[in-house]
């Protein structure tokens, strides 16, 4: 950046602020006060709880061998493959759009019109990374998992995954941008250039990307966000919704819906694979962390969830006319045809494999498919809770209080499920348990069938 | 040429002939007057036209006919009983075109046709053909395989019109189905409207085109703004 250019953007900023103080420093630095409060406070103790709850000297034992190696370097990676695709749909420069249309668009270099922003999304991932770090290591060394000297090197490496982050997030942000990198193009290549790469359409489509994004999110319109963050389906145009009976025809249309959305389909598959398998082997033995039967069905809840999208477009139905010759009761029922068929799918073939390794057991089979009633029943109720009620928009109510309402129907699952998983993997027969399990599943989808009725009374 | 009928137009044989009545109805909301006092009444194989200016409430009136929107005051009836959208008879009878409909993004035109052909529970084999049918005689065929985010807002337009005419109905209810079309799409939609007519099926449109009013109305209703 040269002095000019420093001087004509400072021009354009006292411009743009007019009388008003400049208070964007403290606007930077007031999320990383709040951030480094919530570490110490919530984060480190929580995470050290974690820890201790997850076996605290098998994890000492198993953390520190290859391993244990391979495994953290593969998750790392797996997160780390997954930012640029964040970074098609949301990078890390995303101006306001006054400010792209007035200066960005203007023909003052970009890498000088957007640094700024660059300059706050790295540092605000490199100060993230530091507090993962921090609180990672605080709580290794807490639950005594690691000795204290662990918070280092924790600290450090994290940081230094933090730049990592924010230049994946970036690359992911320019080869997202409609213009893409064109082989063509002769703009300037590598690292310190990408800023000069982002075009304004791309820039523009993610910062009113964002003012709906956040717009709705403050609004408690949950739909609107899925609909602004997924991409339209245009595959497999070609294949057609075969006709049959009224119901029938439904479930055909949810598997046509996933054939057209492969990854959603794919995503489904293996996140409901790993927690069917969890939740197996969360039964074996009474000495089996509590953790293990609620981190396995969140991961059941997000894998089901992704087959669930037929369902979620049924309620957003809602207050449109209506043209299927179906009540719309029937429909949201049938539109679960398709994801609870698949979990019992999944299930049986992850109950061959835990078979052919010697971990099968025949109650931990039905109880899985019992499980497919409770993660029906909760995705009824995510896709028809509608908006929240204006209390929860409240100054009394806060955030919390928005977090449990949005929360309740994976909260229902984890309760149920979670308590009486712990309590079947230590009673001498778990059938009692398994019974409970499926009378919290009933009352699960009777909640979220009333929430249908809701629905289709107000539509 | 408006009065022509036009060929293969799959409608579903003999409906039945409802009477749809609206009696002194209107529509208030605290001190907002929606709608004026109306009445309204539609017999088999009959077109009433819906008339009046912007925020008279046209829309407002069909809303109830439908049994989307209760009234304030009068009476709405389908052959003597209230108009109720949650009843079996009522979405049976009447096919309603008001606002746009939901659609699914991951079907394309012909999928929404089949499947809201088959919810009707209608002999499955010929589904295909009816879609393809509507599809034709709109002249969006070409856009089978589009989805629906893919399409003009016209061709949007003649796509919810696709979507209502390929359900079985006695009654079509309108809400400015010539809204964004040009002037040889309006001239084909008042042709097939007629062959609906003609048909034994029931229409209440709102409309603001002079020459599809002219062409479909047995009966205009001026709605007086409220």
């Amino acid at each position: 950046m040269t002095r000019a250019d420093n001087q004509r953007l400072r021009q354009v900023r006292a411009t743009i602020l007019g009388d008003r103080p400049d208070t964007s420093r403290n606007d930077a630095l007031y999320p990383v006060y709040v951030a480094v409060i919530a570490a110490g406070a919530y984060g480190i103790p929580a995470a050290q709880q974690l820890f201790r709850s997850l076996d605290g000297k098998w994890l000492a034992a198993h953390a520190w061998t290859p391993t244990g190696g391979i495994v953290a370097v593969s998750v790392t990676a797996l997160l780390l493959a997954l930012v640029p695709l964040v970074g098609r749909v949301h990078g890390p420069v995303v101006p306001p759009l006054p400010y792209l249309e007035v200066v960005v668009a203007s023909p003052m270099p970009r890498r000088v019109t957007l640094a700024r922003n660059w300059r706050m999304s790295l540092g605000g991932s490199i100060i993230g990374g530091v507090l993962v770090g921090a609180v990672g290591g605080g709580g290794l060394a807490i639950a005594k998992v690691a000795s204290p000297v662990v918070l280092l090197p924790a600290t450090a490496s994290c940081g230094l995954l933090g730049v990592l982050v924010a230049e994946l997030w970036l690359q992911g942000q320019v080869h997202g941008s409609p213009l893409g990198l064109r082989p063509e193009s002769s703009l300037p290549r590598g690292r310190r250039n990408a800023l000069t790469r982002l075009d304004i359409a791309g820039l523009k489509r993610q910062s009113a990307s964002n003012a709906t994004i956040g717009g709705a999110v403050l609004a408690g319109d949950l739909r609107t966000v899925r609909l602004d963050a997924a991409k339209p389906s245009t595959h497999a145009r070609h294949v057609r919704l075969r006709p049959s009976g009224p119901l029938m025809v439904i479930a055909r249309r949810d598997l046509l819906g996933l054939r057209r959305a492969r990854w959603s389909a794919l995503y489904g598959l293996g996140l409901a694979a790993v927690g069917s398998a969890g939740l197996m082997l969360s039964l074996r033995s009474p000495r089996t962390p509590t953790v293990a039967p609620l981190l396995a069905l969140i991961v059941a809840y997000l894998g089901f969830g992704a087959w669930c999208e037929g369902l979620r477009l049924h309620a957003d139905n809602s207050g449109t006319s209506r043209l299927l010759g179906i009540s719309y009761r029937d429909t949201a029922l049938a539109h679960l045809a398709v994801p609870v068929s698949a979990w019992a799918l999944t299930s049986i073939v992850v109950s061959v494999g835990l078979w052919l390794v010697g971990l099968f057991t025949p109650t931990a089979l039905v109880w899985a498919l019992g499980a497919g009633a409770l993660l029906a029943g909760s995705h009824l109720m995510a896709s028809f809770r509608g908006q929240p009620p204006i209390g929860v928009f409240g100054p009394r109510a806060g955030v919390p209080a928005m977090v449990f309402w949005y929360a309740r129907p994976l909260l229902a699952t984890l309760v149920v499920g979670t308590a009486t998983a712990a309590w079947g993997a230590r009673a001498a027969t778990p059938w009692t348990a398994f019974s409970w399990m499926l009378v919290g599943a009933a009352g699960v989808i009777e909640w979220g069938l009333t929430l249908v009725n809701k629905r289709d009374r107000r539509s | 040429m408006l009065g022509r009928r036009s060929a293969a137009v799959p409608v579903v044989p003999g409906p039945a002939s409802h009477v749809l009545k609206a009696t002194g109805v209107g529509k208030k909301i605290d001190e907002a007057v929606l709608l004026l006092p109306t009445d309204v009444k539609l017999t088999a194989a009959e077109c009433v036209v819906l008339r009046g200016p912007n925020g008279s409430g046209k829309t407002t009136l069909l809303r109830i006919l439908a049994g989307t929107l209760s009234a304030s005051e009068g009476t709405a009836t389908l052959d003597g009983s209230p108009v109720d959208e949650r009843h079996d008879s009522t979405r049976t009878a009447i096919a309603a075109l008001i606002g746009a409909p939901a659609t699914y993004r991951d079907l394309t035109l012909v999928d929404h046709l089949v499947l809201i052909d088959s919810t009707w529970g209608r002999v499955g084999q010929t589904a295909d053909d009816r879609a393809d049918e509507i599809l034709e005689l709109l002249e969006i065929d070409h856009l089978a395989e589009r989805f629906p985010h893919e399409l003009s807002s016209g061709q949007q337009q003649l796509f919810h019109l696709s979507m209502v005419l390929v359900r079985p109905s006695s009654i079509l209810l309108l809400d400015e189905p010539e809204q964004r079309l040009d002037p040889d799409k309006r001239e084909l939609l008042t042709r097939i409207l007629l062959d609906r007519k003609a048909d034994g099926s029931s229409l209440l449109i709102a409309c603001h085109d002079p020459a599809m009013t002219d062409s479909l109305a047995d009966t205009v209703v001026d709605i007086a703004s409220a």
